[in-house]
């Protein structure tokens, strides 16, 4: 979820793709399934808020599903190694003991050292530890790290809103079981080369999915056309962003 | 001619802005600031403050202080207050006054009884394009004003810079009204409700719809109609939901109409006037309702935006949330 932004802005999941699923999956298996909707505390949001705010209160009361805040849930510490480093990671007990663990995630440009926001990063918010900016300086590694420590059976896009350097209707649903597959496509419609995505690029070393893919349904380049892409000025203002916080230029820019 | 000295208590958004500014004014100090996060009066101290507290107690006992800045969450504005008030500081407050009539009396009869000047911060009012208004006004170059359109609308305390930059946590109290006095109202509210009063007088009528998109227990879009003793209809349109900052007057007259807008600023813009300036132009209004502040205190004026404009406000809001409008709700299909 990320932030207190609703779908209409292209940064979070809508609720009625969730309620969608939930009907599919009581359909597909029996109707009285158990069923949570996940997410943690990250460092400018509260889930408390956030579900509320976001319509996954009023969700949860109509289907009858469990809200969970991973950063309240029991968890396991496990180590992980990702790109060469250790990891202490915490996994939140409903994920592990989950037997169907489904991925949701919307596509949208990111901080400019990661470029774009997916499936692999999605899982980022699965990290119970609510300061997750302490993670910022190896955030590639710590993306795959948690992709090794969780893994989900299914990645689904809720595109039917992206968000690009603005929100658009692009109407566009994918799914696939592997992440990385699911990323390279979702970079390429964004217009970004997923060569150049460091933790996509790791991911795939580290065994959890493939690059190489053959993607089924509407052709890529028919949303890569209508995708709200970034402008060059765009980009150089996260980029300008980004190294007036690394040169400690943030008090006087009035931004700490 | 003396010097003032100043202290700001409370270094949350408004706060820094302050704090930037309170450098910068003529014929004051800042000597000292208050707040709970160390990281803020370290902050500050790096800025060139001398002294920094934890408990502004300390500050308010400060014999260089001759008045403060109070830029505290709402439901501290009371007692804040009137502790400097009896520390005989001048009183610069946030608006709203307080969270609600019988709280901003209090205050208000505290700074009376030990004789401090009272300011409530409305920086509309020191804004050039707004004040170009009501020149208009005055001058009757727009005829009579018939409609009177005010927009504040953006996102609140839900802010984020640009959607490229990191999201900014928001600060508990935000979330219980009990701590606020309400929701975008009171919020954005006052801000828009002054700016009308001191263009067409005060407020004989008010009624208000209120909006609940986040689904919260106080409203995050609000419209009021109102009507002010120069017989304008005041249209006010609210909302902590959008991206994007639009404060906005639009007056419909019987010979010409007038329409004015303040956006935010190109960040790029703002960047460089940061790093060249120290300060942003577009909260060049704040300085100059800070300096305003202190010319009052040097020369013993009276403040343009007194405790009883805020009092003013509040009451008509507070008449705006008793006189609500039902309409048919929002279809939901989840």
């Amino acid at each position: 979820m990320c932030y207190y932004w609703d779908y209409s802005t292209g940064q979070t999941t809508d609720p009625r793709f969730v309620a969608a699923l939930i009907d599919v999956i009581r359909e597909q298996t029996k109707p009285d399934v158990n069923i949570s909707v996940v997410e943690a505390d990250a460092s400018a949001m509260k889930c408390k808020h956030a579900f509320r705010l976001l319509g996954y209160e009023k969700l949860a009361q109509d289907y009858n599903v469990n809200l969970v805040n991973l950063s309240e849930d029991q968890s396991t510490s496990i180590e992980v190694t990702a790109g060469g480093q250790n990891f202490h990671l915490k996994v939140p007990r409903v994920i592990q003991e989950a037997d169907l663990k489904i991925n949701v995630t919307k596509i949208k440009y990111s901080l400019a050292n990661i470029k774009i926001t997916c499936a692999l990063k999605n899982v980022f918010g699965c990290n119970p530890y609510p300061k997750k900016y302490k993670y910022h300086p190896r955030l590639d590694e710590t993306i795959v790290a948690l992709n090794k420590a969780m893994k989900f059976d299914l990645h689904l896009i809720d595109g039917i809103i992206v968000s690009g350097i603005q929100p658009r209707k692009l109407g566009l649903i994918m799914a696939s079981t592997d992440p990385v597959a699911i990323d390279v496509a979702a970079t390429r419609i964004a217009g970004e080369n997923p060569n150049r995505i460091r933790y996509i690029q790791l991911a795939e070393k580290e065994g959890l999915g493939n690059t190489s893919f053959i993607p089924k349904g509407v052709p890529l380049d028919y949303f890569k056309k209508r995708y709200p892409r970034k402008t060059i000025q765009k980009k150089l203002m996260g980029k300008a962003y980004n190294l007036a916080i690394q040169m400690r230029f943030g008090k006087r820019l009035g931004l700490e | 001619m003396k010097r003032i000295g100043l202290g700001i208590i409370g270094l949350g958004y408004i706060g820094k802005v302050h704090l930037r500014h309170s450098l910068k004014l003529a014929n004051a100090n800042l000597v000292a600031v208050s707040d709970l996060s160390k990281r803020a009066l370290r902050n500050a101290r790096e800025s060139g403050v001398k002294k920094t507290h934890s408990d502004y107690e300390q500050l308010l006992k400060d014999p260089e202080i001759d008045a403060v800045i109070i830029a505290l969450p709402t439901h501290l504005h009371l007692q804040c207050a009137k502790k400097a008030a009896e520390e005989k500081k001048h009183i610069f407050l946030e608006k709203p006054i307080a969270r609600n009539v019988t709280e901003a009396q209090e205050i208000i009869s505290a700074a009376k009884k030990n004789s401090v000047k009272l300011m409530i911060g409305y920086p509309l009012r020191f804004n050039p394009t707004f004040r170009n208004v009501k020149d208009k006004i005055r001058s009757g170059t727009l005829g009579d004003v018939e409609i009177a359109h005010a927009v504040n609308i953006g996102s609140g305390p839900f802010f984020h810079r640009e959607q490229d930059y990191a999201p900014t946590p928001v600060p508990e109290w935000w979330f219980n009204k009990e701590l606020t006095g309400g929701g975008v109202l009171v919020d954005l509210g006052s801000h828009m409700v002054n700016l009308l009063r001191w263009y067409f007088g005060e407020i004989i009528d008010i009624k208000s719809h209120l909006g609940y998109r986040f689904n919260f227990d106080f409203e995050d879009s609000a419209t009021c109609l109102a009507r002010f003793e120069s017989g304008t209809l005041g249209v006010i349109s609210l909302g902590w939901f959008s991206h994007v900052t639009n404060v906005q007057v639009e007056l419909f007259g019987t010979v010409q109409h007038a329409n004015t807008q303040h956006r935010a600023p190109n960040p790029l813009l703002t960047a460089a006037q940061m790093l060249t300036m120290g300060r942003s132009k577009f909260f060049e209004p704040h300085l100059t309702e800070l300096q305003h502040f202190v010319n009052c205190i040097t020369q013993d004026l009276s403040p343009f935006s007194t405790g009883r404009d805020g009092l003013k406000d509040l009451e008509a809001i507070s008449s705006a949330y008793k006189n609500q409008i039902q309409l048919a709700e929002k279809s939901s299909d989840i």
